[in-house]
């Protein structure tokens, strides 16, 4: 049949439709949101949300209807497969631009390279409507790529609308989180389909003489149920969805009955050849199913109107009818070499066909497929499927497969099943007697059973890895294990550990080239030099960064990022040094979608702001952090609970001890001093602020004994300095770091000046707060009023004034009255950035804003400078620097 | 929402003209306020004018500073607060 017969007989009309009743005021949210990006050309996202058969699609499908020639129309859809192919409906898009995108994806790339060549898509023509349906179906890399372009949809002419059913996403449905984290207002708008009112069912009703109570009782108003129910014809309204498809079916002739059985069986749009395959013979009955409104038609392919109706009818199948129709679908699939083969479509067809030997051969290549574009859900569901069938397997054929599917289980966090799995692959290569494979094994073993002490000990896992692979030739794997080994002495504060079995990983890596393993361990040296205060350590780091960007090796990259910010950071309080990182390891971690280290980098980014006493930056990076984000990884949002918790200490501003308890709850029982300790530090500050000594002592020992076990300078040399503040006299036998030793010598004014070298002015300030003499005393209290440091402030002006000290300011002073004009010391910082010439968008993600903050500050700024536009304030500020005398202007 | 009293000093006094300049003033504060999502509700101002104390609602005691910021005005102390009705036993 061609392509116009078809186009003719899809123009009938569907039986008494009522997906399309009472839905005007939907259509008009549709419009106003399109009207919105015309007007503005920036993107947003619109999502529509309801049951199944609420009439999603047939609403979307009617405003692109009318949307009018000027607009584009971009279209993919979600297929119900138990395991969906990955960036299925990014295929759909991609067949209709052609180009950059549709190569990515049919080249299956990562998933922010498929995002990007999309959002380069949708910047013309303009604008483009961009329909993504049932994305409760879809893929994790498709849920990837929602993720990266609604966040930035706001940069593209477009508007992106995502449908699904909100009763089919659990609690923890990957999509939930993505719609927890959309920008709440600015750009998203949401549409909720509610069922049709008893008057618009009875309307339906009348027209076909159906009792309209009884019809509106069975369907609750669900357009789809209405629409089947009335099409049926039955004496009675059918009890069931269900019943209402099949007694619509009941009354199609044979031979078309037999052509929906066989579409049934194609879970995504079938093409007509493959239907021909399936019943063997033309599909002339075609017409009769479309005109019936069962089946409808797209372009060349067929599916039914719904899919509840498909579901009806396939689970209404005989088992030997359904056997053979995956045969038949399978062998016509398979036949088909125009295009790169769909392999997850052809092992959903091999396992309904029983075909063991086909679901061997193409589950775990769909399962390489899916993982290598970043499916790893998907992926796991095919070795899954493999495995069922693995029976007939020889034992290192199991084991492979079992080690696939623990490295799946692994990554996407479930650990039990990852830990089951590679016992049993261990035992099969110990019967073997594959002692290469036996130690990789280990080494995954050792990484899984990390934080889960009842499936293991990393310690002994890797000891045993190693002591199997020394036997061998050199191998990848024993690098990994000498790796591993000394990662595990860096954790621990054993530097020394760590940098033996680092070397020796590094010259295993060498010899046998493996790439991974020398950035890794690279890494883990540079660390552990750092640490120890060797200047090569940053070099190494250097090193590990550079070789995996060139293996493009993202993850090694982001860590090597985050372990050079956070050694010096963290560990030696060399905030200073660690700065230039910052922004090229946040770029290349959100060019290529590595959330977790951003946000990672995003908190070590706060600490760094709040140690350099810029605390409104501190406390917006925290923010984005600590806001809205239902699941992400305890570091981040724990780092972020810390630093606005104690910039409102510092403040003096409320709400403090709730953030604190909160990063207690998630944090506190860890055995990690870089977690325990900075919360001790915190709570520990704060009592102290609120002059609550006995309380300050009772929260250090949070983490002193911590500290003082592991000996780190750090930690123990701040804990022991805010134990001295707070009135414990005591000796530590340790050596703890220098700023701290000065000032628990009584050497106030040298720890400040280290303090100051390292860039730290309220550590600064704080040293000398507990000095003798009234004019350190004064130079703390000065510093402590020009940080804002309320709470210190009032500690150090009442130790003055108990010494008898005169004409002490009273109150907190203005910083705003330092600036030229009035401007804060962020508008400061905006303006400096205007002046380079960067647009809000820079800016925003330069200083963790978001563009509509930005946008405040500018505007703010001219309002101060009294000016236009963003040149003239460039320049009246250059003439107020040339005449730092200049009123400020004062409102109210 | 929580609600804060933001304590001020003006060390010259606090002049509020009351005529049109004075509610352009204000309207003014109300309306940059709005862009973080902060109410000034009320103020009470001390006999010499050198004190203010404000009621406000707002999501973050952050969002107070940042406005206060941009509105040129100074902040001694924030204390988060709820009410009190003396009334309310009787």
């Amino acid at each position: 049949m061609d392509d116009e017969h078809l186009k003719a007989l899809t123009d009938t009309p569907a039986v008494g439709s009522a997906e399309l009743f009472e839905r005007a005021e939907q259509l008009g949210t549709l419009d106003e949101s399109l009207a919105a990006v015309k007007r503005t050309a920036r993107g947003r996202v619109l999502l529509v949300n309801g049951e199944a058969g609420i009439g999603k699609t047939s609403l979307l499908q009617k405003f692109c209807g009318e949307s009018g020639p000027r607009v584009r129309i971009l279209w993919g859809a979600c297929d119900p497969l138990f395991t969906p192919r990955p960036l299925g409906p990014l295929l759909d898009v991609g067949r209709q631009t052609g180009g950059e995108l549709d190569e990515r994806v049919e080249r299956g790339d990562k998933p922010h390279d498929v995002a990007n060549a999309l959002l380069r898509e949708l910047e013309a023509p303009s604008p483009t409507v961009l329909v993504l349906e049932d994305l409760h179906w879809a893929d994790e890399a498709t849920l990837d790529v929602t993720r990266l372009v609604a966040r930035r949809i706001a940069e593209s002419p477009a508007l992106f609308v995502a449908s699904y059913r909100d009763e089919e996403l659990s609690p923890t449905h990957p999509l939930r989180v993505i719609l927890g984290e959309l920008p709440p207002g600015e750009s998203v708008d949401r549409l909720e389909l509610a069922g049709l009112s008893p008057e618009a069912v009875a309307t339906l009703a009348a027209a076909k003489g159906v009792d309209s109570e009884e019809l509106y009782y069975r369907t609750s108003g669900n357009p789809f149920f209405v629409t089947e129910a009335l099409a049926a014809e039955t004496e009675q309204v059918p009890r069931t969805v269900r019943d209402a498809v099949l007694a619509r079916a009941s009354r199609l002739s044979p031979a078309a009955r037999a052509l929906l059985d066989a579409t049934a069986a194609v879970p995504e749009r079938a093409e007509l050849w493959l239907l021909e395959a399936l019943v063997g013979g033309t599909v002339g009955d075609i017409g009769e199913c479309l005109s019936s409104g069962m089946l409808t038609a797209e372009g060349d392919r067929i599916g039914f109107r719904h899919e509840l109706a498909r579901l009806a009818i396939e689970e209404s199948l005989a088992p030997d009818r359904t056997l053979d129709l995956h045969r038949r679908a399978l062998r016509a699939l398979s036949e088909q070499d125009d295009r790169a083969p769909d392999l997850a479509r052809l092992a959903h067809h091999a396992e309904g066909a029983g075909d063991a030997r086909a679901v061997l051969r193409l589950a775990p290549a769909a399962a390489e497929h899916a993982a290598s574009v970043g499916a790893r859900r998907e992926a796991l569901h095919q070795y899954e499927r493999a495995l069922r069938f693995g029976q007939a397997l020889p034992p290192s054929g199991r084991a492979d497969l079992l080690e696939r599917f623990a490295d799946e289980a692994y990554v996407i966090d479930m650990r039990e099943e990852a830990v089951d799995a590679l016992d049993e692959a261990l035992e099969i290569r110990r019967a073997t007697g594959d002692k290469i494979r036996q130690g990789e094994i280990l080494i995954r073993k050792a990484r899984t059973v990390a934080c889960m002490e009842h499936r293991g000990d990393e310690r002994a896992l890797t000891d045993e890895a190693v002591k199997v692979l020394e036997g061998c030739p050199s191998s990848g794997a024993l690098a990994r294990a000498y790796g591993l080994e000394a990662a595990n002495g860096l954790v621990q504060d054993r530097m020394d550990e760590a940098i033996e079995f680092g070397r020796r990983a590094i010259a295993v890596a060498e010899e046998v080239g493996d790439a991974q393993a020398l950035a890794y361990s690279l890494n883990t040296v540079g660390c552990a030099e750092i640490v120890l205060g060797l200047p090569s350590g940053v070099a190494a780091l250097e090193r590990s960064i550079e070789l995996a960007r060139e293996a493009d090796l993202p993850v090694e990259v982001g860590r090597g990022y985050l372990n050079l910010i956070a050694t010096l950071g963290e560990g030696r309080r060399e905030w200073k040094l660690a700065e230039p990182y910052f922004e090229p390891g946040i770029h290349y971690c959100r060019e290529r979608g590595l959330e977790a280290w951003l946000e990672c980098l995003i908190s070590a980014r706060a600490e760094s702001a709040l140690h350099g006493g810029n605390w409104d930056t501190a406390a917006d990076a925290a923010m984005s952090l600590v806001e809205g984000r239902p699941s992400t990884v305890m570091g981040p949002r724990f780092g972020g609970l810390i630093v606005l918790a104690r910039v409102r200490a510092r403040r003096g501003d409320p709400e403090v001890w709730p953030l604190l308890d909160d990063a207690q709850e998630r944090g506190g029982a860890t055995i990690e001093l870089q977690f325990r300790g900075a919360l001790a530090v915190a709570r520990t500050e704060t009592a102290w602020l609120e002059g609550r000594r006995e309380a300050a002592v009772q929260e250090s020992e949070l983490a002193f004994d911590l500290a003082l076990e592991r000996g780190e300078p750090y930690y123990l040399g701040e804990l022991a300095t805010w134990r001295r503040r707070a009135g414990v006299e005591e000796e530590i036998d340790l050596e703890v770091a220098a700023p701290f030793a000065a000032e628990l010598a009584g050497e106030h004014e040298q720890a400040a000046e280290l303090w100051t070298e390292l860039g730290a002015p309220y550590e600064a300030a704080l040293a000398l707060s507990g000095a003798d003499s009234e004019e350190l005393l004064r130079r703390s209290l000065d510093a402590l009023q020009d940080l804002g440091a309320a709470a210190a402030a009032t500690i150090v002006a009442r130790r003055l004034r108990e010494r008898g000290a005169k004409g002490l300011p009273r109150g907190p002073r203005q910083t705003t009255k330092e600036n030229p004009a009035g401007l804060t010391a962020r508008e400061v910082e905006v303006l400096g950035l205007v002046a380079e010439g960067l647009r809000n968008a820079d800016i925003a993600e330069r200083l963790f804003l978001s563009q509509k903050t930005v946008g405040h500050h500018v505007s703010s700024i001219l309002r101060k400078l009294d000016v236009n536009g963003r040149g003239e304030a460039v320049a009246a500020v250059r003439r107020l620097e040339a005449s730092p005398g200049a009123a400020s202007r004062s409102e109210l | 929402m929580p609600r804060y009293v933001v304590e001020r000093s003006f060390p010259c006094g606090l002049r509020v003209p009351v005529d049109a300049e004075g509610a352009r003033q204000c309207l003014g504060v109300v309306e940059r306020n709005a862009d973080e999502g902060v109410t000034w509700l009320s103020s009470y101002v001390s006999k010499d004018k050198r004190k203010t104390f404000c009621v406000y609602d707002a999501p973050t005691p952050e969002a107070v500073r940042t406005t206060a910021a941009r509105n040129a005005l100074p902040v001694d102390r924030i204390t988060q607060v709820s009410v009190l009705d003396p009334y309310f036993y009787a």
